[in-house]
């Protein structure tokens, strides 16, 4: 299906005396009490490789994120960082036999660096709603919560109502301002590269931080 | 309800029953430019696709290269469409990056070469990608030419043009490359066989044979 719209991405903390599961649980039982209904389960993916130490003049490095997202089966994103610019390469799926042949160029250690959001994915009217659990080399490190508004595309002109949706089983968690990727392009086009950018946003955040909030 | 499978792990279990078309079987050959239409003229006859109009082509092919790091370089081809189709805006054409693998002649009894093949199409800011992940460009061309069917089998004839100056291509020769290929997955060597008949088909007007790289 493609899912043309807005989304947006926040993490949620963990309810007070709840495990990660439990906390799930409960918007579980919030969302659907508000009507919407499980359409399936979603992950996305990130994978990083990191350039070989004398591969890049003056020693600098980059940072190549490989994420993928069941909303676009067929695709694989790129994102490259640690240069003047961040660039974004849309690719097919066979992207992903193309990298173990640069393996002593990009390395990556599997183990450590793999992240992903993963669960359930509903759907309510206009809008997709989708819980996942964050972990990273196996352990739990935290939930996101995706929001897609499926009948806008311009980010400043649905927020808003978006905003206020979210408030309706988030609470007071949901934070007043657009995602900080999306601030600067609030009256552009959203695509799905937008919403991948999102995610490496929040991934990066969780690796830096070592215990699960 | 479906458990989300992650994109890798789908790849992995492609790769292992072996359904990724990811090996190139292929043979390789000229023809002056004097004698390309006779050449034209029987594929018109052999291919499948012969009461359609015949599929043009022009590509730009970049040959860009990363490392070395510990004697290990990578080269990718990037290809971009150069005709434009009606409706058609040369930002919509598309690109494809692609990596061949050593080419494996065999010895006699083995029909074709055989090379690993991966073609990904991607957006076409992959030049600036590429360029910022640390390729350098080694050399670029123009391929302009002609593209038959014959079942799984792609037949080119096409002329190779270089660049003197930014955007003046001149051929690189008085001739036409002649390639039959097969995209197939691992394993599928009975398509080699297909490939030799084919091209003894076309013979005394080309001789496609297995190019060894090492002596050229």
């Amino acid at each position: 299906m493609i899912i043309m719209g807005f989304s947006t991405l926040q993490t949620f903390p963990l309810i007070e005396g709840l495990t990660g599961p439990q906390t799930l649980d409960v918007l579980h039982k919030r969302i659907t009490a508000l009507g919407a209904r499980v359409s399936g389960q979603f992950v996305v993916d990130c994978e990083t490789y990191f350039s070989a130490p004398s591969l890049l003049p003056g020693n600098s490095q980059r940072v190549l994120n490989v994420l993928h997202n069941t909303e676009e089966p067929a695709s694989v994103f790129a994102i490259l960082e640690g240069g003047a610019k961040q660039p974004v390469l849309v690719a097919d799926t066979l992207l992903d036999a193309l990298l173990p042949k640069m393996a002593v160029l990009y390395t990556s250690n599997k183990k450590q660096t793999r992240i992903e959001s993963k669960g359930n994915r509903y759907e309510m009217g206009d809008f997709v709603v989708k819980l996942g659990s964050v972990t990273m080399s196996g352990s739990f490190k935290g939930i996101l919560v995706e929001v897609c508004y499926l009948a806008c595309v311009v980010p400043a002109l649905c927020w808003e109502m978006v905003w206020e949706f979210m408030q309706s089983f988030l609470g007071s968690t949901v934070p007043s301002t657009l995602p900080p990727y999306i601030q600067s392009r609030q009256n552009a086009t959203f695509s799905p590269t937008d919403t991948i950018q999102m995610y490496l946003e929040k991934f990066n955040e969780f690796r830096k931080q070592t215990v699960a909030r | 309800m479906c458990a989300a499978i992650s994109a890798q792990e789908k790849l992995q279990a492609a790769m292992q029953h072996k359904i990724v078309p990811n090996q190139e079987y292929l043979l390789q050959g000229s023809v002056l430019d004097s004698s390309k239409d006779v050449l034209i003229h029987r594929l018109r006859g052999l291919a499948d696709n012969v009461d359609e109009q015949v599929e043009t082509f022009q590509d730009r092919e970049r040959v860009l290269t990363l490392g070395p790091v510990s004697g290990q370089t990578l080269t990718l081809y990037v290809r971009q469409a150069m005709d434009v189709r009606p409706g058609m805006d040369q930002s919509d054409t598309p690109w494809t990056m692609r990596y061949i693998g050593q080419p494996e002649l065999g010895d006699k009894s083995r029909p074709t070469v055989l090379r690993n093949s991966i073609d990904v199409g991607c957006t076409p800011n992959v030049l600036e990608f590429l360029s910022e992940m640390g390729f350098k460009q080694d050399y670029e061309f123009m391929c302009k030419g002609l593209m038959f069917r014959k079942g799984r089998m792609k037949i080119l004839v096409y002329k190779v043009y270089k660049n003197k100056t930014a955007d003046n291509w001149e051929p690189l020769s008085m001739s036409h490359v002649v390639e039959l290929s097969v995209l197939a997955p691992q394993g599928h060597d009975a398509v080699a066989e297909d490939v030799r008949n084919f091209a003894e088909q076309l013979k005394p007007l080309v001789q496609l044979e297995k190019t060894d790289y090492r002596r050229l």
